[in-house]
């Protein structure tokens, strides 16, 4: 037992020190300071193994404290006239039955089992054995502290503060034990990942008996909870007879492990698959241009699903939205001043807003899985000069996609505006419009820039650069972090247009002396 | 014309995968590339197309005594794994290429003559990319490399999971084009080398090195190549 615990478990560390290295590895500029032979430096691994082993430690503690402070005591203080003590207890037993067959540990159809079990051929009932007993300790030494600390801030009882995780570890017992059971008798196995739609009702169910109850002054009687909270214990001890005498272990997890691995084998294949799936079939699409404009019309068009079709239904989208303001403006006429004095501070709030409207990434992600990828290998494609008359087309398709949307919300926003009462400089309507124009032209030329800059995939359709991932990453935070800010529209407006200007200005300066040399399949 | 490729290096950090790559490729002949996994065969093509940045050396063209640098419509390259647009028909592809390429294309001709050339059937000419066979995407890729006649055809294992009779087709077509420009063939087949090939050179340790076959027979040929090969792993 001792030697397949070492052994499991260092195969796990192994694997995920080299996650770390690899992660190391990805970080722009870092990358060129480490060696190729990165993963067999003794320096670098000891001091990836070390944080490895923190991870371990911070993990048995640090998942168990988020769930408990923010699933649980978080939520409950958004309750009024409920005891706090009672409401704890309530939304905990009842998050513990999700857990019992959403987090098994089981039946969670991981690498780390893959590798041990399939690849290693692993002593399946030992390795299952030893690291099931150990994720039921991790359960039991994480969740204490915090049944402790929160249960008693909230003022739960003191059994069951103490009872808590081992309701939790035997209710998980219990569950492995029916689906061993379930699995002896017609060779079902259950893979927590892929719920059917009766664990997802079940799942909807539970979780408004345990948010949605308490809403309605209902909570389930302590005494009741006891009772289950108890004979859950008792039985999963019983069930540990059972999991430790059951004999299929190798057969159960080759078909789990094995469907599993497919999966994410076909997810890999399905990046490439699904982005031909978004080409269109229709004969009927032709075009009369040629060369370039020839290609990229027939790219637009064999494209209306992620690119015009989506535009318009956001542009109809926002329509619809705007109109149910007016409306209303019209029945209640109260909206409008609240709605005047909020839209007067809240224009940095659209920069998310756009954000999330932009058809970008969609864009510059169809046209390399579907275009790019394949013609990035002949040379003719490669000529400067191509390269950059294929940008310009390229760019003012993506902003004339972006741009009907946007159009109808800031016309719409200008209209709001006015409707809501109106503002004392006329000026803000043109600022408020033009404002929003610019943030959409700002995102196609962002997300076009840096794909014609960092060009991340290679050959084999893989992303490959950190850089681009990260530029993606600070891309979210900074339109995340716009919609905490407040500011006047004009203020707000006149940096948002200057910024966009300037920003496209020098995005394509770079992109006319960088693109011929960086848009290239990466290797 | 001649190929010629000087003190060509490429180094992956501390790893020198092309050491000094030195060699002259005469017009008219079909070279077949052999060497090792992970002899850099592949290295050696993505530098010559620019695909890589190579770290040291040259390599230029000598027309009639001149040497020039190479333009991106010398180079021919057809990879092992058929790319091809999969959001355009046959046709639209080849229209697409020669818009684009009008002045570089002597005497061109018409679309369907290329598809015939090539033996691509009336019925997929009008069909998606995506929907060809991989024989079919392979027909394409070479036809698109083939038009602008570039004067160096560079192959990538072109016949892996071709059926027979593509792999046929492909490589009467081969012979026929060789005139007039350098063909490099890499391969894993022995066969398939001594087969098609006119001269056999060994990428090993970095370095090109040409097997004269000399008098030998076909299996006397063979046993010195695969010498050849096996001596440089005891060096």
């Amino acid at each position: 037992m001792n030697r397949t615990f070492r052994i499991s478990f260092s195969l796990k560390n192994t694997y995920r020190v080299n996650s770390i290295l690899y992660g190391i590895k990805q970080i722009p500029l870092i990358k060129r300071l480490l060696p190729e032979t990165l993963y067999g430096v003794r320096g670098l691994k000891i001091f990836a193994n070390i944080l490895s082993g923190i991870w371990e430690i911070v993990m048995i503690f640090l998942g168990k404290f988020l769930y408990v402070a923010g699933m649980i005591y978080g939520l409950a203080l958004l309750y009024d006239q409920v005891s706090m003590g009672r409401l704890f207890m309530h939304i905990f037993f009842f998050l513990t039955v999700i857990g019992a067959f959403t987090n098994t540990y089981m039946f969670n159809p991981s690498r780390d089992k893959y590798y041990a079990m399939i690849l290693m051929r692993m002593d399946a009932r030992a390795y299952t054995l030893v690291n099931y007993g150990y994720a039921l300790l991790r359960v039991i030494l994480g969740f204490l502290p915090f049944t402790l600390l929160f249960g008693r801030i909230a003022g739960a009882p003191w059994w069951f503060c103490w009872l808590a995780p081992f309701f939790v570890a035997g209710l998980k017992l219990t569950m492995a034990m029916i689906h061993l059971m379930i699995y002896e008798k017609n060779g079902k196995v259950p893979n927590e990942n892929m719920l059917g739609k009766a664990g997802w009702g079940i799942l909807c169910l539970l979780s408004a008996a345990a948010y949605g109850l308490p809403a309605i002054h209902i909570l389930l009687w302590p005494e009741l909870m006891a009772v289950g909270m108890f004979l859950s214990f008792f039985v999963g001890v019983c069930a540990i007879k059972k999991i430790l005498s059951f004999r299929y272990y190798t057969e159960m997890y080759k078909e789990v492990l094995s469907k599993a691995m497919n999966q994410m084998d076909e997810i890999a294949k399905t990046a490439k698959t699904s982005s031909q799936k978004l080409i269109s079939a229709d004969t009927q699409i032709q075009s009369r241009k040629k060369g370039f404009e020839y290609l990229n019309e027939l790219f637009i068009k064999r494209h209306q699903k992620i690119l015009w079709r989506s535009s318009k239904r956001l542009a109809a989208g926002c329509g619809a939205v705007i109109l149910g303001m007016l409306l209303a403006f019209y029945l209640q006429p109260g909206f409008r001043a609240e709605t005047n004095r909020v839209l007067m501070t809240f224009l940095p709030y659209f920069v998310f807003i756009m954000y999330m409207m932009n058809r970008g990434t969609g864009f510059t992600r169809a046209l390399f899985m579907n275009c790019d990828h394949s013609l990035l290998t002949y040379s003719f494609y490669k000529e400067p000069k191509m390269v950059l008359a294929l940008f310009r087309i390229r760019l003012r398709e993506i902003i004339k996609v972006n741009l009907l949307p946007a159009f109808v919300l800031g016309a719409g926003l200008a209209l709001i505006l006015y409707m809501s009462g109106g503002t004392d400089q006329p000026l803000n309507y043109g600022i408020v419009f033009i404002s929003i124009i610019c943030m959409s032209v700002f995102f196609s030329v962002h997300y076009l820039t840096i794909y014609y800059l960092l060009q991340p995939y290679n050959a084999a359709t893989e992303m490959k650069s950190g850089t681009y991932q990260i530029v993606l990453s600070v891309t979210y935070l900074v339109c995340f972090f716009m919609m905490q800010l407040r500011m006047p529209i004009v203020i707000f407006g006149c940096i948002c247009i200057g910024f966009s200007l300037l920003y496209c200005v020098v995005a394509c300066i770079l992109v006319y002396r960088l693109a011929p040399k960086t848009f290239r399949l990466r290797n | 014309m001649k190929f010629i490729i000087e003190h060509l290096s490429k180094n992956f950090e501390k790893r020198q995968v092309l050491k000094d790559i030195d060699f002259t490729f005469e017009s008219g002949k079909i070279y077949g590339l052999l060497g090792r996994n992970g002899a850099g065969k592949t290295t050696l093509f993505n530098c010559l197309n620019r695909d890589l940045k190579a770290d040291g050396g040259d390599f230029c063209i000598e027309e009639d005594g001149k040497r020039r640098p190479v333009a991106a419509m010398d180079i021919g390259y057809v990879l092992s794994t058929p790319t091809v647009p999969e959001f355009l028909t046959g046709r639209e592809f080849l229209k697409f290429f020669l818009d684009i390429n009008e002045k570089n294309i002597q005497d061109p001709r018409s679309i369907d003559e290329y598809f015939e050339y090539m033996r691509i059937e009336p019925e997929d000419r009008e069909k998606l990319l995506k929907d060809y066979s991989h024989g079919m995407k392979n027909k394409m890729q070479m036809l698109i490399n083939i038009i602008a006649r570039p004067n160096v055809l560079l192959l990538d294992e072109p016949m892996t999971s071709l059926d027979v009779v593509v792999a046929e087709e492909m490589k009467h077509l081969l012979r026929s084009l060789k005139q007039g420009r350098v063909t490099i063939f890499s391969t894993h087949i022995m066969d398939l080398a001594l087969d098609l090939c006119d001269e056999i050179v060994l990428l090993n340790h970095g370095e090109l090195e040409a097997i004269p076959k000399e008098d030998l027979d076909n299996d006397e040929f063979k046993e010195r190549i695969l010498a050849a090969l096996r001596e440089e792993d005891h060096e």
